[in-house]
């Protein structure tokens, strides 16, 4: 998952970047304004933005409603300051799908985000199931039938992100985009290196392949 | 304390007067009937004694004798307290005491037309009449005649009791008038005291979350009513000015913690959502510190933007010196060096005479310090400030220039608002809170001065102090010296 912060407050921001990535695991890009946030949020695919609204250039409402007006169905989760019923109110009806309001508890920032993300994708459960595989997206374990399966962290991003696309064919440049920020080099072949990681794993020798290969497409996750 | 009623006061003051004038009244009309019977008595009197005169005769032949005919004499009306009266003749002496003249009283003629006397317990009114002629004429007619003496009393007992019956029929009257006016002044007092009654629970009505207060027309129509009215009009206004004031404060400060408590509350949550190793909790604990030192600027500042408010608004009491505003600006100068320096900026003092105004240096300085901070903020690398002393009339002015890019011209208005950021962000780069320039503000004000930003795109901002140099600073309520007509 590649969640976005748009934040001018920077210290606030690294910390949820950090704790996002440390204990979600999702790829983090940050924004310090709103044109960069709108720069940002336009040009990547994000499973979730996170929006302060007091930002320079212009403010996380006016980046909320042009990024709506664009069609951009990214769930938005904003922060603010402000907490009067008129203005939350009007928050929602601009489009954004939850908010928190400052001081916020990092662990309540990190399960709305969760939610917001697996709702995004038409996950309401946090228990993502595919045949007899189960992903617990709280903890983070994987269960085929009976047995658990131990991941790499990237592993599991790569998995929790296909079964949340179960069914749909998943390319690999979607596959990087979702799960490396902009610091990273994407190298398509890395893909590579964890599917087959993950088929590994995931298939004991017996049981039926869930991860499927069409050549020149990409991956899908189904029985 | 003791207690004062209105009322009560107002109707004893109307007793009072209605008292005196009863027994003004009273005194003068028992006065004026007991002259006017005495004067009826007089007339009644004189007319006796006339007749009594003309019971005196000339002994026939007799060369002029007189005597006194007792024979016509009519009897007395009372024979209780009979009328009294002597008769003298001028050359024949006494001729005649009225029957029943009391033994031991002399009448002698004297000096005196009325006098009243004392007899037996009976108060007499008595009159004398000289040269009362005779009225028998007298044989031949070759004598001179004679003249009389008559001195007439009657009893004035009842004249008394007149006057006494007079006296009680006017304190009746006075009495039955006073208790109905008693009753018309406590009637008239209440319903001229209850559109009072009505604006005290009116009053009563207002509260911080209610400031309007209903006037009804009955008391708006009451003249005396209208200064106490428009006063408690205004000081709603006083109050709710300042208690929206407060209220406003409060309610950004509550804000704008907010951020400084969420990074704080972030980076402590986000250290401790797994274990970390030596390194990284020093360093999450310097992080803290940081913040926690921002949070305590944006205190402090809060707290100074307080001071200065409340100071304007003459809450507080200051101890003031006469100072150089010279030497402030140096200090402040010094005080912002370091932060020019990082930024790579002049500062230049152009002109510095000895102008002394009264004040706290540490007021001053602040101004100074703050204008300047802000001035360095905005100023490109290389750039110069340019601080302008100057006093023009019975004005000092301070001035803080720089060249940077200006404030756009939609936030110009707004720049001395505590807490107003022009791009709408905290500004993280510039590192103000968005107070120096509102405590610049009150602080200045507090001193009767003003301060006013001019600024264009690409011309950089001028701030102008002015503080007047002939006044004190405004003086705390209770001690405004009167404004002296301009």
């Amino acid at each position: 998952m590649r969640v976005l912060i748009v934040e001018d407050e920077s210290r606030l921001a690294e910390n949820i970047a950090r704790s996002l990535r440390e204990i979600a695991g999702y790829a983090v890009d940050l924004a310090a304004d709103g044109p960069q946030g709108l720069q940002l949020a336009s040009r990547n695919a994000y499973d979730l933005i996170i929006l302060d609204l007091m930002l320079p250039g212009f403010d996380g409402r006016q980046l909320l409603v042009q990024l709506r007006e664009a069609g951009q169905q990214t769930p938005v989760l904003i922060l603010t300051a402000r907490d009067d019923k008129e203005s939350l109110v009007a928050l929602l009806n601009s489009g954004a799908d939850d908010y928190l309001t400052k001081p916020f508890d990092l662990g309540e920032l990190l399960a709305r985000a969760k939610v917001l993300i697996r709702r995004g994708k038409g996950q309401p459960s946090p228990l993502l199931t595919v045949g007899d595989l189960q992903i617990n997206t709280v903890d983070h374990t994987v269960r085929r039938g009976e047995r658990a399966i131990t991941l790499t962290a990237m592993e599991y991003r790569v998995l929790e992100y296909l079964a949340h696309r179960s069914g749909a064919v998943v390319s690999k440049s979607e596959l990087l985009e979702h799960l490396y920020d902009y610091n990273w080099e994407k190298f398509s072949n890395v893909i590579e290196v964890y599917i087959s990681g993950l088929r590994r794993k995931l298939n004991d020798g017996k049981q039926r392949q869930l991860i499927h290969t069409l050549r020149n497409q990409g991956y899908t996750l189904q029985e | 304390m003791r207690r004062n009623s209105i009322q009560n006061r107002l109707i004893a003051s109307v007793l009072l007067s209605q008292a005196l004038l009863t027994i003004g009244l009273a005194v003068t009309g028992v006065a004026y009937t007991y002259w006017r019977l005495l004067s009826t008595l007089d007339s009644g009197m004189q007319s006796h004694a006339l007749r009594i005169g003309a019971l005196v005769r000339y002994v026939d032949n007799s060369n002029g004798k007189v005597y006194f005919d007792d024979s016509l004499l009519p009897p007395p009306l009372d024979p209780e307290r009979p009328d009294l009266f002597v008769v003298w003749a001028s050359r024949s002496g006494l001729l005649f005491r009225s029957p029943g003249w009391p033994e031991g009283l002399e009448l002698q003629p004297g000096e005196d037309l009325h006098w009243n006397l004392e007899y037996a317990g009976t108060p007499y009114h008595a009159l004398r009449l000289t040269r009362v002629k005779i009225l028998d004429r007298g044989e031949g007619r070759a004598f001179r005649p004679q003249t009389l003496t008559i001195i007439y009393a009657s009893p004035t007992s009842h004249l008394r009791q007149q006057v006494k019956a007079a006296g009680a029929y006017i304190a009746l009257i006075s009495l039955g008038l006073m208790l109905l006016t008693l009753g018309l002044a406590f009637a008239g007092v209440r319903s001229g005291l209850r559109p009072l009654q009505t604006l005290a629970s009116q009053a009563g009505l207002v509260s911080a979350r209610n400031w309007e207060l209903r006037i009804p027309s009955q008391v708006e129509q009451v003249e005396e009513l209208r200064p106490l009215v428009e006063a408690m009009t205004q000081m709603l206004d006083r109050l709710r000015r300042s208690f929206e004031l407060q209220r406003q404060f409060l309610a950004s400060a509550a804000h704008e913690l907010k951020t400084p408590v969420a990074v704080l509350k972030s980076t402590l949550q986000q250290t401790l959502q797994r274990p970390r190793n030596n390194e990284e909790y020093q360093l999450a604990l310097e992080h803290s510190l940081e913040d926690l030192g921002r949070l305590e600027q944006l205190l402090l500042s809060m707290l100074r933007l307080a001071r200065a408010e409340q100071w304007a608004e003459g809450a507080l009491r200051r101890d003031l010196e006469e100072i150089d505003i010279a030497s402030t600006l140096l200090e402040a100068m010094e005080r912002a060096q370091p932060l020019a320096e990082a930024h790579h900026v002049r500062i230049d003092l152009a002109e510095a005479g000895g102008l002394i105004f009264r004040a706290d240096p540490e007021d001053l300085q602040t101004v100074w310090s703050n204008l300047l901070e802000n001035a360095i903020r905005y100023s490109p690398e290389g750039s110069t400030i340019e601080l302008k002393l100057g006093r023009e009339a019975d004005r000092l002015e301070v001035q803080v220039s720089d060249h940077g890019a200006g404030v756009p011209a939609k936030d110009l208005p707004h720049i001395f608002e505590r807490f107003y950021r022009g791009d709408g962000s905290r500004t993280r780069g510039s590192g103000g809170f968005g107070l120096g320039l509102a405590i610049a503000r009150a602080l200045v004000e507090a001193y009767g001065g003003t301060i006013r930003a001019e600024s264009g795109p690409g011309h950089g901002t001028r701030m102008t102090v002015t503080l007047p140099a002939d006044r004190n600073p405004v003086a705390p309520p209770g001690e405004k010296t009167p404004d002296v007509a301009s």
